[in-house]
């Protein structure tokens, strides 16, 4: 439905967008991600389809500049999002690391006009800006619960948070949490961190499994963990024994539920984040209202289905 | 037979140099010649390339960023003249801006007391490296790598990882306000580069500073109170560390456990490309702080020119290296001949 409603409000703007390609200068939108991550990378990929798409409609040429901070870091991320502002882009496309902390700088862009589009995040209160992602809560939530059933219900988990600064991981683990609460013969373990990087989440989930060897089972909170974790269960030759149920679909995620060492992953879709961000980012370009949310979905992904 | 001696009656004159080896030359006579002209060339090229770098917009949001790593380098490059070094610089910053959070949000507490608290805190961590190092014998670099964990890790244990919200709008001037054009942090960097500068240039402290830095055994056997220096040297880099995270804190309006994990090697490269020397006794909090600037020119024009974010290190990695090259290779080029 939302899907329709959306593509409805893509024809209804055709004729705006004929009006703007008349004016031949390329829109220009510069696409701020948390950080440099191969996650990142798929939702440049889908921005940059939903930029060719809408150039070969209009005739008017979208250009996507994608500047990733290099850390995670809510004060460098701001630096970036005020430089990008200083050359006053058509629209920013922001993956926010903690709302509260961009607030002044995106009342920055406001000032100076520029529109504003997010991804992945939650915009700050009070501003007039469209969002688009999944919900973090209901991605752990679907992971802890598969994991549960693959156990029968019953024994040891581990959860790898990511980076316990990030609003979205922390989010991801508190769901995840309550989801194994409702299952009395659960029991959470150990919690490893991993601040998103594969090699310190292969590391702690050795670690863990040294210290549990009954545990049943592992769920995560980014992108990297998983695949670290499912590193970590192939090394420790427990695969099959230790079940894992991932997030997301990096190429190494989806590698692991193929050969048999993950069951599945809670995946959002970055590719149709950074599409649709696009496509709202072009609307408010051109003036449009556009929705205020854009819920991109999760899919569970697994050996059938990848 | 009688041996007859001939003296010059005046000096040799020295070979006159072309104009702009001349000009080379009376730019590298100040120690502080190869920063400014790389500062120059660096900032020349980027008004001529963007259309954007020279904008008010731009350079206002410039100078606000410099603030808070230039606070970082004036305490890091007083340490580095005194042949020292502190990696605990960013998580004493972190540590503080959290502290400031709690104490003006959970405690409810006056938030310019809070400030003072938080500075106080800084200042005490300071200290604490400074006594540890000197009472325990050990080596800067290695005891601040582990004081660093403690006070990051403290960090964490306090928050859960969690940022602080809800920070009250009184101090939001000291981190977001504009005084006639120039942000105000910026303005607070002017003060204590001032203050600091003016100690370690026209006071005896200063001068002890660089003696212990160029021969510690040296120093103390003309009777200087080494440790003593060293520990007020650790505060004064406590200090100013806290200094950064309260107002990143009053710049952000939430207290964000992450605040200061850049602040760590951003500030010894700054100091280095300012001519600070890594062994200790040479270099000013001056020349440190426009070593600042270049990384920060570095940094907004990378996203100026819209370079890929894959290219970014290699790009601002190769533009230090000239930097640092441009002292020596500006004073081989005068004398080239020689």
């Amino acid at each position: 439905m939302k899907m329709a409603f959306l593509f409805s409000a893509l024809l209804a703007c055709a004729p705006l967008a004929a009006r703007a390609a008349d004016t031949g200068a390329p829109l220009r939108f510069v696409l701020i991600p948390k950080t440099v991550h191969p996650w990142f990378d798929k939702v440049n990929t889908g921005a940059h389809a939903a930029a060719d798409l809408l150039a070969r409609l209009t005739g008017r040429r979208i250009e996507i500049e994608y500047r990733a901070p290099q850390t995670a870091d809510v004060s460098s991320q701001n630096d970036i999002i005020e430089r990008a502002v200083a050359t006053h882009p058509d629209g920013l496309i922001l993956d926010l690391l903690d709302e509260k902390g961009n607030h002044a700088t995106m009342q920055e862009a406001v000032d100076e006009k520029v529109p504003m589009t997010v991804f992945d995040s939650l915009p700050p209160e009070g501003m007039d800006v469209t969002a688009v992602g999944a919900d973090f809560c209901e991605q752990g939530t679907i992971a802890a619960q598969r994991l549960a059933s693959l156990i029968g219900g019953k024994g040891e988990v581990a959860i790898m948070m990511g980076v316990p600064t990030a609003p979205n991981h922390s989010l991801r683990a508190q769901c995840e949490r309550t989801a194994f609460a409702k299952y009395p013969g659960i029991t959470v373990v150990a919690t490893g961190i991993d601040n998103d990087s594969i090699e310190t989440a292969q590391k702690q989930a050795a670690a863990v499994m040294q210290a549990h060897p009954d545990l049943a089972g592992w769920v995560a909170c980014d992108a990297s963990g998983p695949v670290g974790i499912g590193q970590a269960i192939r090394e420790s030759g427990r695969t099959g024994k230790v079940r894992e149920v991932g997030l997301d679909n990096l190429n190494d995620m989806i590698q692991l539920i193929h050969d048999g060492v993950a069951d599945s992953s809670a995946s959002s879709r970055p590719e149709m984040q950074g599409y649709w961000a696009v496509v709202a980012a072009w609307q408010r370009a051109l003036g449009q209202k556009t929705p205020k949310y854009i819920d991109t979905g999760i899919d569970v992904l697994t050996r059938k289905n990848i | 037979m009688s041996l007859e001696t001939t003296f010059p009656t005046t000096p040799p004159t020295p070979p006159r140099l072309p104009p702009l080896r001349r000009l080379a030359a009376r730019c590298m006579r100040s120690p502080l010649g190869g920063v400014v002209a790389a500062l120059v060339i660096i900032f020349g090229v980027s008004c001529l390339l963007s259309p954007h770098f020279l904008t008010s917009f731009n350079l206002m949001i410039m100078a606000r960023a410099l603030a808070f790593i230039g606070l970082v380098t004036i305490g890091q490059s007083v340490l580095m003249i005194l042949g020292e070094l502190d990696l605990s610089v960013g998580a004493i910053g972190g540590l503080a801006g959290i502290t400031g959070g709690m104490l003006m949000v959970q405690a409810g507490l006056d938030p310019w007391l809070s400030l003072g608290l938080c500075l106080l805190l800084g200042t005490l961590c300071g200290m604490l490296n400074g006594v540890l190092i000197t009472r325990l014998r050990l080596h800067s670099l290695v005891l601040t790598i582990g004081m660093a964990g403690v006070y990051g890790g403290a960090n964490l244990v306090v928050t859960k990882g969690v940022a602080i919200t809800g920070v009250p709008g009184d101090i939001s001037f000291l981190g977001r306000g504009v005084v006639y054009g120039v942000p105000v942090p910026f303005l607070i960097l002017l003060a204590c580069l001032g203050v600091v500068g003016f100690v370690m240039s026209r006071t005896p402290v200063g001068r002890y500073v660089y003696a212990i830095g160029s021969n510690p055994e040296a120093a103390r056997m003309l009777g200087l109170r080494v440790d003593a220096i060293r520990v007020a040297a650790f505060a004064t880099a406590g200090f100013l560390s806290a200094l950064a995270g309260i107002l990143m804190v009053a710049r952000l309006g939430t207290a964000q456990p992450s605040i200061g994990d850049t602040w760590v090697l951003a500030p010894i490269a700054a100091a280095v490309i300012g001519g600070v020397a890594t062994t200790g006794g040479l270099g000013s909090p001056v020349g440190a702080v426009l070593g600042a600037v270049i990384i920060g020119i570095i940094e907004n024009i990378i996203v100026l020119f819209g370079i890929s974010p894959y290219w970014q290190s290699i790009v601002s990695g190769g533009i230090v290296v000239l930097a640092i090259s441009f002292d020596s290779l500006a004073r081989r080029y005068i004398h080239r001949d020689a």
